[in-house]
């Protein structure tokens, strides 16, 4: 079920472009981009440490409306890296805490919430630019890709310990990320998960969203594999 | 010539990004991975097959991008020019 969380609003006269709020990025990728970004629809899956970043930043960055999907409770252990949330939160919903986070750090987006797991029964939106995956388990990974309407871009992030990917497919046009990642393994228990991995691999998960928001999508089909052991990075292509 | 990749942790493991071994006549993923392991001092075959011979979960192998699972799986044949890349990709969030 989607939930519409009813903070966004725009200050009269405010067209999204010529705020301070957006003056230092302005300087670096333009109005043009600017617009593009703010009239963008992004699907963040998962909105724990991944998710909670991603989503973070985009709002940050002014995109016009997201759809965050979870169904997740904070617990101790997701306060090292998900950034969205503290202490006295343990044992309330990720969802509504998010959506009330980021209201708070841009009201001009507008934010869907949808409350529940990437299954079979997930009704997908159609209205998307592009899909954040920012899940922890391959099973709704592989689903939420197959899910994604024709044409749109996935942006997937994964990470273990010291390393990390980032891959963008588009939908109908690229390989399946069930096809690609067939034969990966789900870890029993616990996987590592460090803050500092966490924030890096969200933060070219984003500049990647960007890019294709813009159109000019730098992972299509090449996955960059991160590893901090000897800060070093390589190109799959998938 | 068959150039062969290691991500992530098999690259720290072995301490090389690549190798590449000339191509030999009917060749298949399996017996190429036997190849490789001759080639290098650090043992990682273990990590990939089972005593069997079986894969382990864990780690996609692609042959020219494509996952051997779709293919033959470790029977998969490679020849001159193929490109085939070992990673095991992490799934947390």
């Amino acid at each position: 079920m989607v939930m519409w969380w009813p903070c966004s609003h725009r200050e009269p006269g405010d067209n999204g472009l010529t705020t301070e709020r957006y003056a230092r990025q302005l300087l670096h990728w333009g109005e043009e981009n600017q617009q593009r970004i703010s009239q963008a629809t992004v699907l963040i899956a998962g909105v724990g440490g991944l998710g909670a970043m991603v989503s973070q930043l985009l709002v940050r960055a002014g995109v016009g409306r997201l759809y965050l999907v979870d169904d997740g409770i904070i617990d101790w252990p997701d306060l090292n890296r998900q950034v969205l949330y503290g202490e006295k939160d343990i044992g309330c919903g990720k969802l509504q805490l998010a959506s009330e986070r980021l209201c708070a750090i841009n009201s001009a987006t507008e934010i869907s919430l949808i409350e529940g797991r990437i299954d079979e029964d997930f009704v997908m939106p159609t209205d998307l630019n592009a899909v954040a995956d920012c899940l922890d388990n391959y099973q709704s990974r592989f689903l939420l890709d197959e899910l994604t309407p024709q044409g749109v871009f996935f942006v997937h992030g994964g990470l273990h310990g010291d390393h990390g990917q980032v891959l963008t497919l588009q939908s109908g046009k690229s390989q399946p990320l069930a096809n690609i990642f067939a034969g990966a393994c789900q870890p029993k228990g616990d996987i590592p998960v460090t803050p500092d991995n966490v924030v890096i691999v969200a933060g070219l998960m984003v500049n990647e969203l960007f890019a294709t928001l813009f159109g000019e999508p730098k992972l299509l089909n090449r996955c960059l594999v991160i590893s901090l052991i000897d800060f070093h990075i390589s190109f799959l292509d998938v | 010539m068959i150039e062969v990749q290691f991500f992530s942790l098999l690259r720290i493991l072995l301490k090389q990004e690549r190798i590449e071994l000339s191509a030999v006549e009917e060749e298949t993923v399996a017996q190429l991975l036997t190849r490789v392991q001759q080639q290098l001092s650090t043992s990682f075959v273990q990590k990939l097959l089972t005593e069997e011979g079986n894969m382990h979960p864990g780690t996609i192998i692609l042959v020219n991008r494509h996952n051997i699972h779709h293919l033959e799986a470790l029977q998969t044949p490679v020849r001159d020019g193929d490109v085939v890349a070992m990673f095991p990709p992490g799934a947390g969030g």
